[in-house]
């Protein structure tokens, strides 16, 4: 159930500014926000390289912003190369991590420039025949993780024993793998699973080695590092604590990457929506907003997230009330049976943490517009990297 | 300090300084760029890919097209196909025998970008009244055309690109349609050594249609990795068994300035390396 915390209406004058001047619904990005989270994260993990998933929020702003800082870019489509292209980022900073691709996938990333690569079976290595002597292949390992939301090692990734003889079938194909990836799940509640699949990576890269002499040399351990929505979550550094310590085992010439989507762009945005009616309808008030379940709230369903939210009352009294979303389906509540002040039709409800997987997702259902993203604290834009070339 | 890194292949590379950008497009989904740079000059980029620099084009243009000119003798009609540099134009319009040059572009932005980018590649080409410029897909133009050329010259980009169609079966089959018997059709054919695979899957694909197919090279050194090859496929095989003292008559009866083609390297640029035959044979 979502947190509904309450806070005294002058404490509403921001969004309502912002309201005013860019209307509602709204999603207010913290580039400020942004920072602070590779910050954290980089500090948690030295040593190791990001690559911003930047499926959780395709956001021209949030790529500008961690471009700034260095990170480079996780892309699975071709839309969102794309969307790098068309903010100037260097494509020797990508990976392409869809373990599934066409043909004119591989051969879009080819153009765009980026040459690294994931597999997980023998038929998606077979695509890369053609396009050999370009690539650098990492192959996806399966590690599943029943204590997220989210676990990805169902859906892709090969068993540990299918390792080799992927590496050797590469082999005889004239293919380079360079490395091994996996995804140790989304919004993991500890560390547990990344210690496990780093534990045996190693074995297998030592394995590899040992058995044929193929070196591998990078590690790309995925994502996974949780925010906090309702539930309290580890901070990040006792989560990467024992994933630091896993890491050490690894031979020393192996470099550390990591696609981290959600802890970077989740508490970097808010969501602004507005009042548009209200009904009593038995013992509860119905409160209808202008974003939901089909718009920016579509990660409560998709992502199994439930944000917190912020309303604004001076009034003491609460009553039973439902919010929900603005289109015709009766699915489209983001949250039942809660007991708050009474909001008056044009009222501010603010959603938290509604960074990643939120935006992303949403529909047009109805054609509701979808919310509109404004940023905020953007980095100033240089001459330099108005330029597409490498700085 | 700006530099621009190549991103043709993931473990290997090369990188230039840049000192000034003359040109840049990010639209129509591809990346385009033209930069200065001490080295090489103006050095133009496609999608992290280097296409030409104005130090070391001659090598690739004179190869080209004196190779195949001089080995026919008697050429009248070319056909260039891409080539938007205008490079491959100002090597052809040097010959005095040559009476007409079709040239098919697909884009007209390209020719009047690199006319004002590039000036040093086209040299006043485009203004030659032997010239005809088409703005049209190679692959298509060849399918349509009726018109018979004595050589046909592929100046394309990599495979993986928009000249993709400029390697397929079915424009070879056209280009031999639009061919004299006595003539011959040359094709950029990428880097040997980093892409073996290009060679030999030109050589199956120009084999059914041409008696007399193999490739000659020449070292490009912006085209990374050694020697680049050339296709060359013909019906008539005496082409490539003309003498070097003809070659040497038809080069001095000719009159051009070269800086890399002469009669000796004609003759020794279709000697190829043994990996480079091997492949070849263990490809049919």
């Amino acid at each position: 159930m979502n947190r509904i915390t309450v806070k005294s209406t002058d404490k509403a004058e921001f969004y309502q500014q912002m309201v005013k001047q860019h209307g509602s619904p709204l999603l207010i990005l913290d580039c400020d926000q942004l920072v602070q989270q590779f910050n954290a994260l980089s500090h948690a993990l030295t040593d190791v390289k990001f690559y911003y998933a930047i499926k959780a929020l395709p956001h021209p702003a949030a790529i500008q912003t961690l471009d700034a800082l260095g990170a480079g870019f996780d892309i699975a489509t071709t839309g969102e190369l794309e969307l790098l292209r068309e903010q100037g980022s260097q494509a020797r900073q990508t990976i392409h991590t869809h373990p599934i691709k066409r043909d004119t996938d591989i051969r879009d990333a080819l153009r765009f420039g980026c040459t690294t690569f994931v597999v997980d079976n023998i038929w998606e290595l077979e695509k890369f025949i053609d396009y050999r002597h370009r690539v650098g292949l990492l192959v996806r390992v399966s590690f599943p993780n029943p204590d997220t939301p989210i676990d990805l090692s169902r859906k892709f990734g090969c068993r540990e024993d299918e390792v080799s003889i992927l590496i050797q079938k590469a082999q005889s194909l004239g293919l380079h793998i360079k490395g091994l990836s996996f995804h140790a799940g989304s919004q993991c509640p500890d560390s547990g699973n990344h210690v496990h699949a780093i534990e045996q990576c190693t074995k297998i890269i030592n394995d590899v080695y040992k058995n044929s002499g193929k070196l591998l040399s990078i590690l790309d351990i995925g994502g996974g590092f949780p925010v906090e929505y309702m539930q309290k979550t580890m901070d990040i550094e006792s989560f990467c604590s024992p994933i630091r310590d896993a890491l050490k085992q690894l031979p020393e010439h192996i470099q550390i990457i990591a696609e981290p989507g959600r802890y970077l762009s989740a508490p970097a945005m808010k969501a602004v929506s507005s009042v548009m009616g209200k009904a009593k309808r038995g013992d509860a008030c119905w409160y209808y907003l202008d974003d939901g379940i089909y718009g920016s709230y579509s990660g409560q369903l998709f992502d199994h997230a439930t944000y917190p939210l912020t309303i604004f009352s001076d009034i003491k009294e609460t009553e039973q009330a439902v919010l929900a979303g603005p289109t015709c389906d009766s699915i489209d509540v983001i949250a039942e049976q809660v007991s708050m002040p009474p909001l008056s039709i044009g009222d501010i409800v603010v959603g938290h943490q509604m960074g990643a997987y939120t935006s992303a997702t949403s529909t047009h259902f109805n054609l509701f517009d979808k919310a509109k993203i404004v940023a905020i604290n953007q980095p100033v834009k240089t001459v330099d990297n108005l330029l597409l070339l490498n700085k | 300090m700006k530099t621009y890194t190549e991103t043709l292949y993931d473990s290997y590379g090369q990188e230039f300084s840049v000192d000034k950008v003359y040109f840049e497009n990010k639209t129509d989904h591809q990346h385009l760029v033209i930069f200065e740079n001490a080295k090489f000059g103006r050095v133009m980029a496609l999608d992290g890919i280097i296409q030409t620099t104005e130090a070391d084009e001659f090598i690739y243009h004179e190869m080209l097209t004196h190779v195949p000119l001089m080995a026919h003798g008697d050429v009248k009609h070319v056909l260039i196909i891409g080539g938007g540099d205008g490079g491959m134009l100002r090597e052809v319009c040097k010959h005095a025998s040559v009476a007409h040059i079709t040239q098919v572009e697909i884009d007209d932005q390209v020719v009047d970008m690199c006319k004002e980018y590039l000036p040093n590649h086209s040299a006043g080409a485009y203004d030659d009244p032997r010239v005809q410029i088409v703005i049209d897909d190679g692959a298509n133009f060849v399918r349509e055309c009726t018109d018979k050329f004595d050589v046909i010259i592929s100046d394309s980009t990599d495979p993986i690109g928009p000249g993709d169609v400029l390697f397929t079966s079915d424009f070879y089959a056209n280009c031999k349609k639009c061919l004299t018997d006595d003539g011959v059709l040359v094709t950029q054919n990428g880097v040997a050594y980093m892409q073996l695979d290009e060679v030999t899957t030109t050589a199956k694909r120009l084999q059914p249609y041409f008696s007399d197919q193999t490739f000659y090279s020449a070292a490009v050194p912006t085209y990374i990795g050694g020697i680049m090859t050339f296709a060359w496929a013909s019906n008539n095989p005496a082409l490539r068994t003309v003498t070097t003292d003809t070659i040497t008559q038809r080069f001095e009866a000719a009159n051009i300035k070269t800086r890399y083609y002469n009669p000796a390297i004609h003759m020794a640029s279709f000697a190829l390396p043994q990996y480079i035959l091997d492949a070849l044979e263990s490809n049919t």
